[in-house]
């Protein structure tokens, strides 16, 4: 059966390849991917937004994409959000912070039905604390589909809960086609951690969208210097320098204020600070930010500080450079490599090095001679944009397209290999009974009997057809269904 | 009419039967396969058999003639509640929707919805027994605010006939709905 289905898939890569190649100036073939994460919207963060604008920009550039995520609380089924991105909120269990549990198999018959009445061709799992992510790797290359990994944090090496994380990423991505890092940091801490080939590893950036984060230099009072903080208030955010930091500051400096937007259990260190020193008229805190007010609260600033203490890729700062401030951050992960040195002032990550790069950018802003907001957001707005990931990211897709995908004796036998004697015989025998259960699942519920999909994205999407005729889409595509 | 062959999403075969009583008035037939004489007996056969070898160890005549009980009351109980041979969809233009399902029993149920409360007869997805199927479904509007969705009423709940099934009788509702 799964011989069978390879075959099919390969047929359809090369037919999709002459077509390409005939099709020439029509671009490169169309990729049906789906996006696996456990970290959607409504869920907020970084992970959650990446997945939107790629799918966005892969969308526009004529693929199909599918999200699938798990349930949150009532939100569960299937979703269209803009251009006909299609989510799929499959109802299972919630374990801990968001991330669903892995029994790698319970996930199967859903997955499967997803993957089979979609076509996917490409599956993309997300974030490497993602349970779902893995799972879905899992599956996917039992089912003989080829995957992509996106890496979005940095880890350590030392604690249990790190080893053993590593120890699941080696065995998930040790027959993945190719991962993604988000920086160079990264894909090095990502290779040293998995046990991986460089060569299969990519570095694409995160962006931001500049049309959401422009400067606005009237919103600012010039008669004090205020220094913005945006993240959450969490331990590997650095927020215990910041503790250190401001008293300090605010002693030398009479004009300097701080606005600090995010919420988190180190809250309370900055509410002692401002206690202590009798800062409440100018420390403020604002809690949580929805993301569509943090471009309200940047505009506000002149400096923006980021104290992370690790990063695989600072999105803050450049949504903060590209409102125009000036950036002041610690010198750890992928974070230098992020902005051109004019834009950044580094620092190590202690208190007194953060403070004396601190009074550099205040005597400049003093001066007068920092650059002029205008001038900031023009360059930052040409570094990252989404539809240069989305480029990127479909040269991997093209890539991996002509690659062939393991068969199961292979992968077994790169499975012992690669992981260790004892954890790789465990997952190798955990892979032949998911292609056991994978045969069982097909014998049941045939392929044949799944419906396939109807597209609202890609080649053949009925939104993009409608959206030319008519601007109000949701309900249309409901009808579109039966008129196709 | 009947015409092209039609399974659920099981894979049992289904019929599709329509009737144009005028232009606009429609109605929809789907019927699911009698109940299969085999698959009674394997049922009867089954539970026979355990209370035989359950009378065998317990020499208790009583197993026996529960055994029985247990058979006829079971069928009883699923022709009359949950066997449905089939379902009807009657649309008529300017007047409603009515939605019949009639029992193996001969028992029917029937609901009507008027067309003013009606907002529009789509095909939606959901999540079902670890599937991702297509259904047809009526949109009832919430009369206090006409243009917020009060109420789904899933079509075909017991039949579930595949996408292509669905297309036919959802192209046919819409003309219907167009008209009016």
């Amino acid at each position: 059966m799964g011989q069978r289905k390879r075959a099919r898939l390969k047929g359809t890569l090369a037919s999709g390849t002459s077509d390409g190649a005939a099709a020439g100036l029509h671009g490169s073939v169309k990729h049906n991917v789906c996006m696996v994460s456990d970290f959607f919207y409504p869920n907020m963060g970084g992970v959650e937004s990446h997945i939107y604008q790629l799918s966005q920009c892969l969308i526009k550039k004529g693929h199909k994409v599918v999200i699938v995520t798990h349930a949150y609380g009532n939100r569960k089924g299937i979703r269209y959000l803009t251009n006909g991105l299609k989510v799929y909120y499959l109802p299972l269990q919630v374990m801990y912070n968001q991330s669903t549990a892995t029994t790698c198999f319970h996930s199967l018959p859903l997955l499967r039905c997803v993957f089979v009445r979609e076509r996917i061709t490409v599956v993309h799992a997300h974030s490497s604390f993602s349970a779902m992510a893995h799972d879905s790797l899992f599956h996917a290359k039992t089912m003989g589909l080829t995957t992509v990994f996106t890496d979005h944090s940095l880890f350590g090496f030392a604690d249990v809960s790190s080893v053993l994380t590593n120890k699941l990423l080696t065995v998930s991505l040790c027959d993945t086609n190719h991962i993604i890092c988000v920086s160079f940091t990264s894909k090095e801490n990502t290779v040293l951690r998995a046990a991986l080939d460089p060569m299969i590893v990519s570095v694409i950036p995160n962006a931001v969208d500049p049309s959401d984060f422009t400067p606005d230099p009237s919103r600012r009072d010039d008669t004090k210097i205020t220094v913005v903080v945006v993240s959450r208030l969490v331990y590997r955010k650095g927020i215990d320098l910041l503790g250190g930091i401001i008293p300090n500051l605010c002693l030398k400096y009479p004009d300097l204020h701080f606005l600090i937007g995010g919420e988190g259990p180190k809250r309370l260190v900055l509410e002692e600070v401002r206690e202590k020193y009798q800062l409440h008229d100018r420390v403020r805190l604002l809690g949580a930010l929805e993301h569509k007010d943090v471009r309200n609260v940047l505009v506000q600033g002149h400096i923006f500080l980021n104290t992370s203490l690790t990063e695989a890729f600072c999105m803050a700062i450049v949504e903060g450079a590209s409102c125009g401030l000036q950036v002041v951050s610690t010198r750890v992960g992928g974070i230098p490599e992020v902005l051109p040195d004019d834009l950044i002032t580094l620092c190590d990550p202690t208190v007194s090095s953060l403070c004396e790069g601190l009074e550099m950018v205040i005597a400049r802003q003093r001066a007068g001679t920092a650059p002029h907001p205008a001038a900031v957001h023009a360059h930052v707005r040409t570094l990252y944009t989404w539809m240069n990931v989305a480029e990127r990211t479909e040269k991997v897709y093209d890539r991996i397209a002509t690659e062939r995908v393991l068969p199961l004796d292979q992968r077994l036998r790169r499975l012992r290999a690669r992981c260790g004697p004892v954890a790789g015989s465990i997952f190798a025998f955990v892979a032949v009974l998911d292609f056991l259960f994978l045969l069982l699942l097909q014998w049941l519920v045939p392929d044949s009997l799944v419906d396939v999909a109807m597209d609202a994205s890609g080649p053949k999407g009925l939104w993009a057809q409608n959206s030319s005729r008519d601007k109000n889409i949701r309900p249309k595509y409901q009808k579109s269904v039966g008129s196709s | 009419m009947a015409d092209d062959e039609f399974t659920d999403i099981h894979g049992k075969p289904l019929s599709l039967e329509y009737r144009f009583h005028s232009s606009f008035c429609r109605e929809f037939i789907v019927s699911a396969p009698k109940v299969s004489l085999l698959k009674v007996m394997v049922y009867t056969c089954t539970v026979w058999l355990f209370a035989y070898a359950v009378f065998f160890v317990t020499e208790n005549t009583a197993v026996l003639s529960a055994a029985i009980l247990v058979t006829l009351v079971g069928m009883m109980l699923h022709i009359h509640f949950i066997k449905i041979d089939h379902e009807t969809l009657l649309i008529i233009g300017s007047l409603g929707i009515q939605v019949s399902a009639s029992y193996a029993s001969g028992r029917e149920s029937t609901t009507f919805i008027e067309m003013s409360r009606i907002k529009d007869i789509v095909i939606n997805e959901a999540i079902y027994m670890q599937r991702v199927i297509y259904y047809l479904c009526i949109l009832v509007k919430e009369p206090a605010n006409p243009d917020s969705v009060s109420n789904v009423v899933p079509l075909f709940q017991s039949s579930k006939p595949r996408l292509n099934c669905l297309i036919k009788v959802y192209r046919s509702c819409q003309e219907i709905l167009g008209q009016s």
